[in-house]
Order: structure tokens, then C-alpha cells, then sequence
């Protein structure tokens, strides 16, 4: 069983963690039928 | 994937500025940002798991390419050419390969050298076409 993906929500929040920990941002928009 | 990125998850109907702000029209729609927001990489659309791993991988070459980070480009593209060469990413992750080099070394018989590998393994794909102008390199 693969690790569960830890989604953020904010993208305030993401870009913050991206620059900590220099990382890129992989933004998925979804959307529930 | 979390090794390289901060995943977030956007809901379409709820976020009307974000979807906004990045001209979202369909989902999925993935967008690879920096940590300034700023967009390097999208597709739109369900893709099976190889296929979805190598545009991920593309995304992240294609933020070292626009850096100019090269060298990192280029192990990008060459991840997605030995672990996914069926993946339709391929054809462009080997066509930013041949730029990449190119952009290197500044030796344009990479471009050339880049198409010809186009030609051989993805002969019918889009990006082949667009780097068949470097068959005119001497």
C-alpha cells in the first residue's frame, strides 16, 4: 500500500513549505460532481 | 513525488480565485508552480499512473530548464526516457533533451542530434515536427 498523500489546501501555506524546503508546488484543482 | 513537491489540492468550485488567476477551465488540471507561484508546467485530465509519474517528472525539468539549470534539466528529460519511453511525455521530454544540450554547450549539432533520436523512436509524434527545422543544421 503506497503512502497517503498529505494534500495542502492553502495556496499561501504551499508556497511557504515549497520555499522552506525548496520544493516545487504541484497543484491539482478537482472537482466533485 | 513528495520528495520534490508540495501537493495542494484545489477545489474547483469553491476557489474561484485562484481558477481565476490561472485561467482554469477543466479538471483535472495539474500545474507544476514554484515557491513563487509562478507556472512552469500543466496538463488537463485523468492519466494513467506512468503517465501522470512522467508529466510530473517533465514539470520538474521543465522548471530547471527555465532556470537554466541544465544540467538538472537534462536528468529530468533522461528519468522520463529510460523509466517511461512509451509515456507521451517522452517525445517532449527528448526534444527539451536536445535544447538542453544544445543550451549547454552551445554546439547546435545537439539540436540535430536531438531530432534524429525524434525521428527513430517517436517518428509520428508532434515534437518531431517542431524540431524537424534542425535538419537544416549543417
Amino acid at each position: 500500500m503506497g503512502k497517503q498523500i498529505e494534500w495542502e489546501t492553502s495556496l499561501t501555506t504551499a508556497r511557504a513549505k515549497a520555499k522552506k524546503a525548496k520544493k516545487l508546488i504541484l497543484m491539482d484543482f478537482y472537482n466533485n460532481l | 513525488m513528495e520528495n520534490n513537491f508540495i501537493p495542494l489540492q484545489i477545489d474547483f468550485n469553491k476557489n474561484k480565485a485562484l481558477v481565476k488567476r490561472y485561467a482554469v477551465k477543466w479538471t483535472p488540471t495539474i500545474i507544476i508552480l514554484n515557491s513563487d507561484g509562478e507556472e512552469h508546467h500543466r496538463f488537463v485530465g485523468y492519466l494513467p499512473p506512468e503517465d501522470f509519474i512522467a508529466q510530473i517528472i517533465l514539470g520538474k525539468g521543465k522548471v530547471e530548464f527555465d532556470l537554466d539549470r541544465f544540467e538538472q534539466a537534462m536528468q529530468c528529460f533522461q528519468e522520463i526516457l529510460v523509466r517511461f519511453p512509451k509515456a507521451d511525455a517522452a517525445p517532449e521530454a527528448q526534444y527539451y533533451l536536445g535544447v538542453s544540450k544544445y543550451k549547454s554547450s552551445h554546439d547546435p549539432k545537439e539540436l540535430k542530434l536531438g531530432l534524429e533520436v525524434l525521428q527513430r523512436d517517436y517518428a509520428n509524434s508532434e515534437w518531431t515536427k517542431k524540431a524537424q527545422v534542425y535538419s537544416l543544421i549543417p
